[in-house]
């Protein structure tokens, strides 16, 4: 018998029950490794960008023609996120930047920890001199990215012309993040029952303030807005 | 459907509560988790107790989620509408039925604004 309750469970040992009040974020590790990332960003002197949105709405070749555009003026670095693969970094290699490819294995999203050791890697790729600007390209999804700082200083949320104009209303924890919504793939508008108003519209309830783009990376329409978007937020 | 890594990381931070405040089990969790949050309570539960038996000083743990009603600040009237949040028992009637369009309370408006409710909090912990 145990002698400090007399049960009969030898290791059963009942200590005095504590309530804690803890009251603290469920993600308080994500939340300070993204702290970490930020002031990690800005010692290598640059702005960060994180894309997100579904699969295929364009997020790579917005990077790529952004690339094109902007690599003899900026110092421009990527991370990329997916499940499997290293398509995307070597899509973006190709430009002529350096890209680090993570992989989740599985994971819908990136989170700060990941982000972490994929900074490290684009450091040493850009052997000291730095970079003005990262994108980080999050895992297609318009779901659980949302969740999830990564130490970014901008959050982007792309949303293509044949997804449909109901995404806002549909997924409002990702548009309500964002400090930027770019409507890809607008040379596509005569083909798609997609109303610009809806988008407006929905976005705007969420958050009345949201910054709204409309671009196509293949007819170049709207790239200027984004690029010079891009010149504001430098550190120059 | 990033419920899992949520779970995960909360049994992460009781582990580290207990081991902190010497104690050998965690009997009771209590979560808020924000109405815009995109986190959904019976998935969250899911993960948790598939993943708390893992550890002996967490396999007993009950979670207790709370979820307040969601703000919506209404661009008509500019009024503060709370609007119940449906309870997991309520869903599949709301599935049936339609769910109804949110309006705004005082003046009828449906351009309602959320607010907020995008926290995940650990509130309290029970140990012994």
């Amino acid at each position: 018998m145990c002698d400090t309750c007399g049960c009969q469970l030898h290791e059963h040992h009942h200590h005095d029950p504590k309530v804690v009040e803890v009251n603290q974020s469920l993600l308080a590790a994500n939340v300070q490794q993204a702290m970490s990332n930020r002031q990690h960003i800005e010692k290598m002197g640059a702005v960060a960008i994180n894309l997100i949105s579904s699969p295929g709405s364009g997020k790579t070749t917005l990077l790529e023609r952004t690339i094109e555009a902007m690599r003899d003026t900026v110092r421009i670095g990527v991370i990329e996120g997916d499940i499997e693969t290293e398509r995307d970094a070597e899509r973006i290699r190709a430009k002529g930047v350096p890209a680090v490819q993570l992989t989740t294995g599985g994971a819908c999203h990136l989170d700060a920890p990941l982000v972490h050791g994929g900074l490290h890697v684009l450091e040493h790729f850009a052997k000291g001199a730095g970079y003005d600007l990262i994108f980080i390209e999050n895992v297609g999804n318009l779901v659980c990215p949302a969740t999830f700082d990564l130490g970014e200083h901008i959050r982007v949320v792309l949303l293509s012309v044949p997804e449909g104009s109901d995404k806002p209303a549909k997924y409002p924890a990702t548009f309500k993040g964002a400090d930027l919504v770019l409507l890809t793939k607008v040379d596509l508008l005569p083909y798609f029952d997609f109303s610009m108003e809806e988008v407006r519209k929905e976005a705007g309830l969420l958050k009345p303030d949201l910054e709204l783009m409309a671009l196509s990376a293949t007819s170049g329409e709207g790239f200027d807005a984004w690029l010079s978007f891009l010149d504001r937020r430098l550190n120059r | 459907m990033h419920e899992l890594s949520l779970a995960q990381s909360l049994l992460e931070q009781l582990l580290e509560l207990a081991g902190k405040h010497q104690a050998a089990r965690v009997t009771r969790v209590v979560v808020t988790l924000g109405p815009f949050s995109g986190i959904v309570q019976d998935s969250f539960a899911f993960g948790f107790n598939i993943l708390k038996a893992e550890r002996p000083a967490t396999r007993d743990a009950v979670l207790d989620m709370e979820t307040p009603d969601p703000e919506y600040i209404c661009l008509e009237c500019n009024k503060v509408a709370l609007i119940p949040f449906p309870r997991q028992s309520e869903r599949l009637d709301l599935a049936r039925h339609g769910l109804a369009a949110r309006k705004c309370p005082w003046c009828g408006s449906n351009r309602l604004s959320p607010q907020g409710g995008t926290e995940l909090i650990l509130n309290q912990v029970e140990m012994e």
